[in-house]
């Protein structure tokens, strides 16, 4: 009795206890100040339906964020960042594993004085047998959803919706009159 | 024996279920989780308000996780906004980035990341984190120098 009781609690205790997930990681530095390479066997979930019990089969079909159940601990973590230096996010890269066991491979920021927990970018994934892939798919599905906004350079300067807010409301949000004066102010 | 076996599993299998939810009214700024957390663009006093306006509207775009950083510090990651939008990439995250806003909702924790499902945005008081002022803009590259 006393065995059992200490492996549950043994059990509950994982999850609290800072665990090392940086075996064989081939993570690749972002130089993030608190990033540890971590690599670790996962189920793709629906943070939603994690955390609320509203769960549609499709894991929200990309309106949701999307999320991490850690095999070793339960924990979930938040998969807030795919592996594009072009302010993309992971939801895409991971709703073809909704519900599925993966493997990732990435970086975990964890600070406990900011607080900071468990928030994740994810660099590759894999799935079964095939091969990694790549957490890098954000430009390809927006420009297959944006034919209309060919063009030179990046995709955040391309974007129909952003560009509509900054022609409405200018750089900073404020209004066109205080962004020309600002814009005058850092260009001069 | 069994029942103690019987215990421990339901009391193993509570993870899987939906955490418990409260209801909160809260008011913060609508940020830019990713920024915020990772200090890939600078301190945090610099990722927030008018300075970062429109990197936040890159990465709200982009399905980043938006947050609701509240008067205290406390930062929510938004799951919800609103009866009839998502908070993933949705036209009214993106519409509200950067504002400050007072939101009725219900607030979870989880491995040490508070969420909230926001029902109704109760007011938006709009950009009132006036950042540019000392920061400038954050990336630098953000606006783009005007073409001679």
């Amino acid at each position: 009795m006393i065995r059992l009781a200490a492996a549950a609690f043994a059990l509950f205790a994982a999850p609290l206890a800072a665990q090392d997930f940086s075996a064989n990681s081939e993570a690749k530095t972002w130089n993030l100040y608190a990033e540890v390479p971590a690599k670790f066997d996962a189920k793709v979930v629906d943070v939603m339906c994690e955390i609320t019990g509203d769960c549609p089969a499709d894991c929200g079909a990309g309106d949701r964020q999307l999320g991490l159940l850690r095999s070793a601990d339960n924990v979930l973590v938040m998969a807030t960042k795919n592996n594009q230096p072009a302010f993309t996010g992971a939801v895409v890269d991971l709703l073809p594993y909704c519900n599925q066991d993966v493997t990732v491979d990435g970086l975990m920021i964890n600070d406990e004085d900011f607080p900071i927990n468990n928030v994740y970018l994810v660099q590759r994934i894999k799935a079964g047998d095939a091969d990694w892939a790549k957490a890098s798919q954000f430009t390809k599905v927006w420009a297959t959803k944006n034919p209309d906004a060919k063009g030179k350079g990046p995709w955040f300067r391309r974007d129909p919706r952003i560009n509509a807010l900054i022609e409405k409301e200018g750089y900073l949000g404020l209004g066109l009159e205080i962004d020309k004066e600002f814009k005058e102010y850092l260009f001069e | 024996m069994n029942k103690v076996l019987a215990v421990i599993l339901g009391l193993l299998a509570t993870p899987a279920l939906a955490a418990e939810g409260e209801r909160i009214i809260v008011t913060g700024e609508i940020i830019d989780t990713w920024c915020y957390y990772s200090g890939v663009m600078g301190g945090p006093d610099s990722v927030v308000g008018s300075a970062h306006h429109t990197c936040a509207l890159w990465c709200s775009a982009s399905g980043i996780p938006i947050g609701l950083l509240a008067e205290d510090g406390t930062v929510y990651t938004i799951l919800k906004l609103g009866p009839q939008d998502n908070a993933t990439g949705g036209d009214t995250a993106l519409t509200l980035a950067s504002h400050t806003i007072t939101a009725d909702g219900m607030s979870y924790s989880r491995d040490g990341i508070n969420y909230i499902v926001v029902e109704k945005v109760v007011e938006d008081m709009g950009i009132v984190n006036l950042t540019h002022e000392d920061y400038d803009v954050i990336p630098p590259f953000a606006i783009p120098e005007p073409k001679e």
